[in-house]
């Protein structure tokens, strides 16, 4: 349905053809407006030229997801966008504008009767050739000519493109300026504009623009990181690309270890040496580390690692998403070995949530899994920048470990009992704190202990700290009327879907409420509990076949003990859920409910 | 001034668990007095290990010991030497440790030159699990695990050392505490990665004569053998009919955390005038 003020663009075609780039200068135009973006990239595997999607969805409101359908479809190459053609849905009544001189015959393009209507055809790669000699700025050249069309903001799109070549020449910035311009000129003198699109939208304040990648770097910089160990693994190496670069400016040290099993023990090693460490990587990457993960969580050391998922099992997917490492985030290691399981849900968040995994790993002395996903990692969001500035909302708290008293020091016992679990911590160049650390069963002094007694004890003391932890950061999102008799309870990346398709429901009259949990384990039953309560339905949406939240969840709550039937709503990796996806499994629910009245 | 430490002032009071006439021993005691030679400070002094009966070592130190997890004790001594790069950090491990599941962590810590001692306490054999073979068993021995004799071709770790470039590689023996002592000192003073092979026989699994075997076999290096050319230390690593002891190859080069300084945290630190507030990290976030 066409809404002028909130719009998506996509852009398909080859490697070389600009694609990202051009949709990265006009994401950042429209966030220097103040405007409400959002930003998903798709490449083939390949790494160098191969397809390439860009899907730019700018709005005059907040926007939750990447938008279901296509508003504007622009193609360098339609052999190129067949291969996107699943992910990037059209809508009925599409604006298209492709290069006239593109190979393929206009009857094998792939557009029903009706996307044929508002087709212009714009010899972009012939523009930049006349102007600049080369076809390389035929990406600028349609950056003008849809811009021209559509109304998009011009002035910023000009100031977007001298920013981004601003340390090139300044012939190359005015060779850039003037194919904006030549492709805004063609379409002034040789286009008859017949579509109803006109972009309308009020200037605002900036806004700054985040990939959740960085949002998470940035994070971690916030909460006090020193020191970062990894190897790089799509879809998380950004995280260590930016730290590898902005660490050292804070007198922190960030090392490429030569495996996953070097990277966790590395940090779980300068932990006790008494510094803020973390690691990030993606699932292949955790299954690596789950022993040195158990190992910190026996050891009693606070460290963070980011799992940036991705399609599995396996190398599966890489550049894809899925929320299929779950279970293995709660339960990878050997033993029962507490750790800490946080889910960002937008980019934002995944800000709030790298402070708040540092903080209960320094406070609680245990590892925390930040469990984000390709889908937030590799997208990118306006965000209001006093969000980040000013710790107006969520969860900004720093926290230092706590060392032991001169008495304590005394008579010290590393892995002394206490009543909330968590025992002062001394670390090198602490004296008289000296201490054996280990990941073998130890008495309260660290001690060697095979003693069976001693392991009740101690294996309880490691998990007594949930307790705590559980109802200190009790946090969860809601959307919707409490009182709906149909709800949903969804995870991570899948809120945006899910509190986009619970508005529009609630709109067409349909009650429906959400939950969204950021802390997933441990996991806190009672709002939970509270929920399902009133409810007949409840949807559980994932991007997992095997249904592992679902599962999850079923350990908690006894669903049927509340009258609540739960409805699965699994999907494989892969493409994240449209909004029109929940929303149909709403409508089909809520016409279960409404005939079983 | 406080009072010198004595080699007693460095027991943790934890009882070895090794069985009698156990190598390791010897080179425990060895450790200790090099620690009182060089005054080290407990609190200041990081002693990791891995997985063996060797590994279990830190445990009988007073200092900040970590009995960490198999074949792991170089990436976290490296994480502890990053993260407290004025502490001296000893990493700890057996032949099964650090040749087999561990055998790819070295060359790294040895071509980044992470500035930490790395005493491999060998016994050519699986001890701790009970009497299996291990990288350094020689061709043909039976073992538990090699009922017909063992298959592989010993591993030979002073030449894979010197081939990784590792700054300092020495051989020393547990049986004989005064050569232990003095090149457990050097090597712990060695600025940059220090590796030491020492021989510590295992008598429960490899029989009472190992000590007896290795006085035979072995030979001490004289002042006249020099340590920094790479093809005499070639040359007396593959000699394994007669075993080398003392320094065999030494180089002198920048260690990591040297390097970092220089190439990473002076650059970086001009770049951004100091220490980076958010709001200028923020700035970079600016469309």
């Amino acid at each position: 349905m066409l809404n002028n003020k909130n719009i998506v663009i996509g852009i398909a075609g080859s490697g070389g053809d600009g694609v990202i780039s051009a949709g990265e200068i006009l994401v950042n135009a429209a966030s220097s407006e103040g405007l409400f973006v959002f930003m998903l990239k798709s490449f083939g595997p390949q790494i160098r030229g191969g397809e390439s999607s860009v899907r730019v969805r700018m709005s005059d409101m907040p926007v939750q997801t990447q938008g279901d359908k296509i508003d504007i479809l622009v193609v360098l190459s339609w052999s190129n966008f067949l291969r996107f053609k699943a992910e990037m849905v059209l809508e009925d009544k599409v604006m298209i504008v492709s290069d006239c001189d593109d190979p393929m015959p206009d009857e094998e393009v792939p557009l029903t009767e009706s996307q044929r209507e508002y087709w212009y055809k714009i010899p972009f790669a012939k523009i930049s050739e006349d102007l600049t000699g080369a076809k390389l700025a035929k990406n600028i050249v349609m950056l003008g000519a849809v811009s021209e069309l559509f109304n998009l903001p011009k002035d910023a799109l000009q100031k977007s493109i001298e920013k981004k070549f601003k340390y090139k020449d300044k012939e190359i910035i005015n060779s850039n300026i003037s194919a904006l311009k030549a492709g805004q000129e063609f379409v002034k003198k040789e286009i008859k504009k017949r579509d109803p699109l006109t972009f309308e939208y009020e200037k605002r304040e900036p806004r700054l623009v985040m990939q959740g990648n960085e949002a998470i770097a940035l994070g971690a910089m916030y909460a006090g990181v020193e020191y970062y160990a990894g190897y790089p693994i799509t879809p998380s190496t950004e995280i260590m690309e930016w730290i590898s670069r902005y660490l050292p400016q804070k007198n922190g040290i960030s090392m490429q270890m030569e495996d996953e099993l070097a990277s966790i023990n590395a940090i779980v090693g300068a932990s006790f040496a008494g510094k803020k460490a973390m690691t990030a990587t993606s699932g292949p990457g955790i299954s690596l580390m789950n022993e040195g993960i158990g190992l910190a969580s026996m050891a009693e050391l606070p460290i963070v690692i980011i799992n940036v998922q991705r399609g599995g099992p396996s190398t599966g997917m890489p550049t894809k998403t899925e929320q299929g490492d779950l279970m293995q985030a709660i339960w990878g290691s050997h033993g029962d070995s507490p750790r800490v399981v946080i889910a960002p849900c937008d980019v934002e968040d995944c800000f709030d949530s790298t402070v708040l995994a540092f903080y209960i790993a320094e406070k609680y002395q245990m590892p925390v899994i930040v469990l984000s996903d390709q889908f937030i990692g590799h997208r990118k969001e306006s965000i209001h920048p006093d969000s980040i500035r000013s710790q107006r909302s969520g969860f900004r708290k720093i926290y230092h470990r706590d060392t032991p008293s001169e008495e304590e020091l005394k008579d010290y016992k590393r892995y002394k009992i206490t009543e909330n679990g968590v025992s002062p911590v001394t670390y090198l160049g602490i004296k008289g704190g000296e201490y054996l650390g280990s990941g073998i069963e130890h008495f309260e002094n660290g001690w060697p202990a095979g003693d069976v007694a001693n392991h009740y004890v101690m294996t309880e003391k490691r998990w007594k700290k949930f307790d705590h932890i559980k109802h200190e950061f009790r946090f969860e999102r809601f959307y919707g009327p409490k009182n709906a008799k149909l709800g949903i309870i969804a995870w991570g990346s899948t809120k945006g879907a899910v509190k986009e398709a619970v508005n529009k429901a609630n709109d067409m009259g349909i009650s429906v409420g959400a939950i969204i949990p950021q802390l997933i384990f441990p996991f806190l039953i009672e709002p939970f509990k509270e929920f399902i309560k009133n409810k007949d339905r409840v949807i559980v949406p994932e991007l997992s076949y095997a249904g592992q939240f679902r599962r999850y969840l079923r350990g908690f709550l006894r669903f049927s003990q509340y009258n609540c039937k739960v409805t699965p709503f699994r999907k494989t990796g892969g493409a994240p859920f449209m909004v029109e996806e929940i929303l149909d499994k709403i409508k089909e629910e809520w016409e279960k409910m409404e005939a079983a009245k | 001034m406080s009072e010198a430490l004595k080699t007693n002032d460095y027991k943790s009071g934890l009882k070895p668990i090794w069985c009698p006439g156990c190598g390791d021993f010897g080179f425990l005691n060895a450790l200790l007095k090099s620690f009182e030679t060089l005054q080290l400070k407990p609190e200041n002094t990081a002693v990791c290990s891995g997985i063996g009966c060797s590994s279990r070592l830190p445990g009988y130190v007073k200092a900040y010991a970590f009995n960490g997890v198999h074949g792991r004790v170089l990436p976290f001594a490296t994480g502890v030497k990053m993260a407290s790069p004025e502490s001296t950090v000893i990493a700890i491990g057996g032949d099964g440790d650090g040749f087999s599941i561990g055998a790819g962590h070295i060359g790294h810590a040895a071509r980044k030159n992470i500035d930490i001692t790395y005493f491999v306490l060998d016994n050519s054999i699986y001890g701790l699990t009970k009497g299996q073979a291990s990288p350094t068993t020689p061709l043909g021995v039976k073992t538990k695990t090699t009922f017909y004799g063992n298959m592989g071709m010993t591993f030979n770790p002073v030449r894979m050392l010197i081939a990784y470039n590792a700054s300092y590689v020495a051989r020393t023996f547990s049986g004989d505490p005064k050569h232990a002592q003095k090149i457990i000192t050097e090597a712990i003073q060695h600025k940059g990665f220090s590796f030491v092979e020492v021989l510590s026989p295992c008598v429960t699994f490899r029989g009472k004569d190992q000590f007896k075997l290795i006085r035979e076999k072995s030979y001490y290096l004289d002042d006249t053998y020099d340590y920094t050319n790479e093809v005499k230390a070639f040359d007396v690593a593959n000699n394994e009919e007669r075993i080398a002891m003392g320094l065999i190859y030494k180089q002198s080069r920048p260690t990591y955390d040297e390097i970092i300084q220089t190439n990473v945290t002076d650059k970086a630190k001009a770049v951004s005038n100091g220490t980076p507030h958010i709001d200028d990290l923020l700035r970079m976030f600016h469309p």
